[in-house]
């Protein structure tokens, strides 16, 4: 029999308790939306648009129609509702007369089998006039450029809100311009020209990231069933089952409790799973077939007309004294949106301007559509683009005056208190003992050794690099409710969809705070219908908002315990605690009721006892950045430029690790998407905006052989406002590689890479460009 | 996928008479890994799909007097691992190593990956440069055809359509002979050539180049041999200038494109490079083997 | 078209079930014998999730048609250990907390059992390379490569 715990021993916050789900997972039982085979299932297939941009002239379905096994053909004459000036992606379910990005959707089917579906795709004739393409943001945000947009579309910023609670104010933000700018703000500190002038040197460099993916390894999938009153249920892999709901509801113009969204395990989302995208189309052809239709995006649907990260092009220039002393920073940053609005703009000039302390800064901020898929959040939006540019930028500084990079950046780091860019002052932050720890590490601290040892006996050239990046941590309003059954143990019900494992760290917060094992504890996540309004499965702020809520409802049950207790035992309710399932008396051990007897009593027949029902619906204001500093360990083949990332260390801040194994994953997992934007990954446009690499052959996703074991080092700096002091922890991580690596890379080899991803091709011949021979 | 029918011969007979059955077209399968990508991204759309996979004569890998057979439907993995396909051969299994994953590898069969005819494929030059034949059977028997000369374009190849290739024959290069194939590729595994290049060296008894052959992919429409780099290096003694001024001829002989796996410059770039690499390796191990036997 | 019958083996059970040609392996398995644990993450073998062994080896079922299995022997995640207990690489991804999403663990899983099935005293570096044809975006491998070098330690201690 297991030792009786005291509440100072429970296994709880704190702990690397394996996730619960574990053995569904190792043995393949647990279920995503394809999995789920209802009796009558159709297929869905979409057919979309091989044009960038085009009118779409005629549509015929009748031969799709005539196929055998075809059991619904929609286009967008089928659905009255879609408005011309689609307000997001979202609502632009089918093209009505114009197509605005190869890939767009412009009718859809339901069969049978998917064999039938694709026959019946090829038999649908459409017949396009194909229209002039803005591909290049820097062409397209030129006046004069063929048009992206209905007129007056206007800037998305709602999504961006619940990433990163930091938006620009209005007074700081200017309405839309040219034809294709569909966002723009400027934020500025000082005077710097005088900055300029007054510097000993000047750097200005242009920064480019291309479009990524972010790379879930399930495709988009979602199930849709109609009954017979009029109800839709939706199972969806998604990241936030409310706001699915509530995009389906506008979208489709029907009420939002007719719809049910049931959260089925996510394979991945990042950030891409967020937006509604194939549920209103889906729910559709379910409407119109009558039956339960199944629609799951191929890879190649994925890639082409997923909705990945923006491409952002930084112009980046600096002015600072010869002993390092900053004084001036500009900035242009162009976010590439593709053919509908919804980038953070504001990130940018946060991390641009606010990292480090500089007096005088004047930030660009600029939206640009184009013929290309619509962008959507991942992991961090615009925070690795933009970390990528100024971190880049301060390694070249402090090489080109010939000062030691980390102690460069300590000097100037920001610390709370210290006004960002929007003078919001920062919060609590673990920057700087994140930077300090860089230091103390063997790898940084041997980079010397490792360097010189590179270039001969067959040896490539070796280098170290490091960057420091963060996220400031998204908030959302929530709720959580905590039960109290029959016989003791505790139910939590959230509606937050599990995709970091952090169900495990919410009942480690839920018995921690309530009193009891974490193992009398389950956590459901519940659908719309049965859930409290649950905010998204994004921002790092699950643990942050979701955790707080639970922590919250917890208590309020422990309360609401205590109160019968008191009652029961003519006790004081200050007097009591909760041991061993037992509300005890302090001092008095033999004066107790179990926990068992309270909750029997707020569910017998004629009790008049209560149930216990803790409740919280917390909305928050006060953000928790995080921040990570990651070092690379790199060498180089000198002609071939091919590159092998030897060590990696993930460094951050997370405030309380509530679940230290989880962090980890989070911390490594996000690294390895970082080192893939740095090393691998893009998505390549040709000139007519269709996609050149639509396939995980030619799109990179770094595999086991290209990494070595990334090591993690948690620091614990617990910010004032998270549960037991927790950040938020899954975006930090992704942010700094591509910095690290172009400056472990400008060690070992000599060249500066500034467009990523850094590549053996653009390393080889920018050698080669320099002639050198080292 | 589109929907199709699917023939199952259970000899090579059987499969010749049902591909000539099929006026219309039919898809030889062997691994599919090649073939099923493509018909589910609809660049194929075959009514008819014959399946190979029992075939026995295909699958065969076997050393005859001084041939090494290999039948078209060998996989890579099979020649990655034989320890048949060493030595003098090595190349071969070096080319087979690199073939995607080994969830691919144990799928993909040497005569998929040739009769695919990408420019691209990994295990055209090291059988080039070995010399290989392919042979064809067909309704009038077979033919055999130096794989030099297989190739006709862009994913074309000499092969009717009620032809397949049966196996390749790999004439023994002797005992002082060695080779080598390398290719570059932003990623270790799951990855396909930016450029591929395969060197056979022979060494005659007095220690100079009697043989040489490179061999080069995804510079050109088809795999191509590297003949003036070839010329240089004939009857000399191979040195580390000779080999420098063969892989400069090398680069003269390879017309890359530009696409999203790499520039023209830098394909050039790395034909030289990959060039040296394996002459400077055949040349080792040749002289290793060469000693080895002696 | 006709459906043709797939007789083979699949998770040591004897299996006949009528198929349409032109379905995969894959599906297959997960729609005529609903077995769903391998997954579809590409389609096309560049991504593995679909990874079962066929005659003990590892294959992308995605590119097999269903057919090609005929009398041969195909194993999946199902099958890896006895009902009720696990493989010891599945208690291990259990105890270091290697599944985030978990979508790409049964084909990791397949992948890491076919390498320490032909070389049990694999090398870090040997399975690294085993399961390279493994994409994952959630964990990053690295817990994923300790929990398998653990267990191929433990086989070359006689342990497991």
């Amino acid at each position: 029999m297991a030792v009786m715990k005291t509440t100072r021993d429970i296994k709880g916050v704190g702990d690397p308790i394996p996730r619960a789900d574990g053995r569904e997972k190792v043995t393949g039982a647990v279920q995503y939306v394809a999995d789920i085979q209802p009796r009558g299932l159709l297929h869905a297939k979409l057919l979309r648009s091989p044009h960038a941009h085009a009118k779409i002239v005629r549509i015929d379905t009748s031969k799709a129609k005539a196929l055998p096994g075809v059991r619904a053909v929609i286009t967008a004459k089928d659905m009255p509702q879609l408005k011309k000036k689609a307000p997001t992606r979202a609502h632009a379910v089918l093209a009505i007369d114009r197509v605005v990005f190869s890939g767009q959707p412009v009718a859809a089917v339901a069969a049978d089998e998917l064999a039938i579906a694709e026959e019946a795709l090829d038999l649908i004739e459409v017949e396009y006039q194909v229209l002039p393409v803005a591909v290049d943001p820097l062409k397209s945000m030129q006046p004069g450029a063929p048009p992206v947009a209905e007129a007056g579309t206007e800037a998305d910023t709602s999504e961006a809100l619940a990433h990163s609670a930091v938006a620009l104010t209005s007074s700081e933000t200017k309405p839309a311009k040219a034809v294709n700018i569909s966002q723009q703000a400027t934020v500025k500190r000082g005077d710097v020209a005088k900055g300029f002038a007054e510097a000993d040197h000047i750097l200005e460099k242009t920064y480019r990231v291309p479009m990524v993916h972010q790379g879930y390894l399930e495709p988009h999938a979602v199930l849709a069933q109609w009954d017979t009153v009029g109800n839709l249920t939706l199972w969806a892999s998604t990241q936030g089952s409310f706001n699915t709901r509530s995009e389906v509801a506008d979208v489709l113009e029907i009420a939002e409790n007719r719809i049910k969204v049931i959260p089925v395990e996510c394979g991945g989302g990042f950030g891409g799973k967020i937006r509604a995208l194939c549920e209103p189309i889906t729910a559709e052809l379910a409407r119109v077939s009558g039956k339960p239709v199944r629609y799951v995006m191929t890879r190649k649907e994925e890639l082409e007309a997923g909705m990945p990260a923006p491409q952002v092009i930084i112009k980046l220039k600096t002015g600072v004294k010869r002993d390092g002393t900053l004084l001036a920073l500009e900035a242009d940053t162009i976010l590439d949106t593709g053919a509908f609005s919804g980038t953070v703009l504001a990130v940018s000039a946060v991390f641009l301007g606010s990292m480090y302390k500089w007096p005088a800064f004047e930030i660009r901020g600029m939206e640009v559509l184009t013929h290309k898929p619509s962008v959507a959040a991942y992991r961090a939006p615009g925070a690795p683009q933009t970390i990528f540019a100024i971190e880049s930028h301060m390694s070249q500084i402090a090489r080109e005056l010939g000062l030691d990079p980390l102690e460069f950046r300590m000097r100037h780091l920001i610390q709370e208190g210290d006004p960002m860019v929007n003078n919001q002052p920062w919060q609590s932050n673990g920057a700087k003992q994140v930077l300090a720890k860089v230091g103390e590490h063997p790898i940084w601290k041997g980079r010397k050794e490792w360097a010189a040892s590179g270039g001969k006996d067959g040896r490539g050239l070796r280098g170290t690099g490091f960057a420091l990046g963060g996220w400031l941590g998204g908030l959302q309003p929530t709720s959580a409710t905590v039960r109290l059954n029959p016989d003791g143990s505790l139910n939590v019900l959230t509606g937050q969809v599990d995709i970091a494992g952090t169900n495990i760290s919410l009942a480690q917060i839920a018995a921690s705070a309530f009193g009891v094992d974490f193992d009398q504890v389950k956590i459901t996540t519940g659908d719309t219908d049965s859930a409290p309004l649950t905010g998204l499965s994004a921002g790092s702020k699950t643990i942050y908002t979701v955790g707080s809520a639970v922590l919250q409802a917890a208590q309020d049950a422990r309360r609401q315990t205590f109160e019968i207790a008191a009652k029961e035992m003519e006790a004081s309710v200050h007097d009591l605690e909760i041991r061993d399932n037992k509300v005890v008396v302090k001092g008095a051990p033999d004066k107790s009721v179990t926990l068992a007897s309270i909750g029997k009593k707020g569910n017998l027949y004629m009790s008049k006892v209560q149930p216990v029902l803790g409740t919280a619906t917390p909305a928050f204001s006060q953000q928790a950045p995080g921040f990570a500093a990651q070092i690379a360990r790199v060498e180089v083949d000198p002609d071939t430029g091919e590159t092998t990332l030897h060590d990696f260390v993930v460094i951050q801040d997370v405030g309380k690790a509530i679940n230290p194994l989880g962090v980890e994953g989070q911390m490594q997992g996000g690294a390895v998407q970082s080192l893939g934007i740095a090393m691998t990954e893009g998505l390549m446009f040709d000139d007519s905006g269709r996609l050149m690499n639509p396939s995980l052959l030619d799109y990179r996703k770094l595999t086991a052989a290209d990494l070595p074991n990334i090591e993690t080092i948690i620091v614990e700096v617990p910010s004032p406002s998270g549960p037991f002091g927790a950040r938020g922890v899954g975006e930090p991580p992704i942010v700094p590689a591509p910095a690290a690596i172009a400056n472990a890379v400008e060690d070992a080899a000599g060249v500066r890479i500034t467009e990523l991803p850094v590549t053996p091709e653009r390393i080889a011949l920018a050698r080669a460009a320099k002639g050198n021979a080292s | 996928m589109r929907r199709f029918d699917l023939a199952l011969p259970e000899s090579l007979e059987d499969c010749l008479k049902t591909l000539a059955g099929k006026p219309a077209g039919a898809k030889l399968l062997a691994g599919g890994t090649d073939l099923l990508p493509q018909m589910k991204n609809g660049l194929l759309k075959p009514a008819w799909v014959v399946d190979l996979s029992r075939v026995a004569e295909l699958h065969k890998l076997a050393v005859e007097g001084d041939e090494l057979h290999i039948g078209a439907a060998v996989t890579a993995r099979a020649l990655e691992l034989d320890p048949r396909v060493a030595g003098r051969y090595a190349s071969i299994a070096e080319s087979g190593a690199l073939v995607g994953s080994v969830q691919v590898r144990n799928l993909a069969s040497v005569g998929g990956n040739l009769c695919n005819a990408a420019p691209s494929a990994d295990m055209a030059p090291p059988l080039i440069a070995l010399d290989a034949l392919a042979v064809i059977a067909g309704p009038n028997g077979r033919r055999r055809v130096l794989l030099a000369e297989f190739f006709t374009g862009v994913r074309r190849t000499v092969l009717g359509a009620d032809e397949l290739l049966v196996e390749l024959v790999v004439p023994d290069p002797g005992a002082r002979s060695g080779g080598n194939y390398l290719r570059h590729t932003p990623r270790r595994e799951l990855d396909i050539a930016v450029v591929g290049v395969a060197s056979q060296l022979t060494l005659g008894a007095d220690g100079r180049c009697a043989k040489a052959r490179i061999a080069l992919a995804a510079v050109a429409p088809t795999p191509v041999r590297a003949t003036a780099a070839e010329q240089a290096l004939q009857g000399q003694t191979v040195t580390p200038e000779l080999i420098e001024r063969a892989a400069g001829l090398a680069v003269e002989a390879a017309k890359p494109i530009a696409d999203q796996r790499g520039s023209v410059e830098f394909r050039r770039h790395l034909t030289r490079v990959l060039t040296r690499r394996t002459l400077t390796t055949a040349l080792a191990r040749a002289g290793a083997l060469a000693r080895a036997s002696a | 078209m006709k459906k043709q019958v797939l007789s083979c083996t699949v998770n040591d059970e004897a299996v006949e079930v009528l198929v349409r040609p032109y379905t995969t392996l894959l599906d297959a398995l997960r729609e005529d014998l609903g077995l769903t644990g391998p997954k579809e993450g590409c389609g096309t073998g560049d991504c593995g999730a679909c990874t079962v062994h066929l005659d003990g080896k590892p294959v992308a079922s995605c590119l097999m048609l269903a057919m090609q299995a005929r009398g041969r022997s195909v194993r999946t995640i199902e099958g890896l250990a006895k009902t009720g207990q696990l493989h010891p690489l599945q208690d291990a991804f259990v105890r270091h907390g290697v599944p985030q999403c978990g979508f790409c663990i049964p084909g990791v899983l397949m992948a890491a059992a076919a390498v320490l099935a032909e070389n049990p005293k694999a090398t870090e570096q040997e399975i690294r390379y085993g399961i390279a044809g493994n994409l994952c975006r959630c964990t990053g491998y690295t817990k994923m490569l300790t929990a398998i070098t653990e267990v191929a330690g433990a086989s070359a201690r006689g342990e497991g």
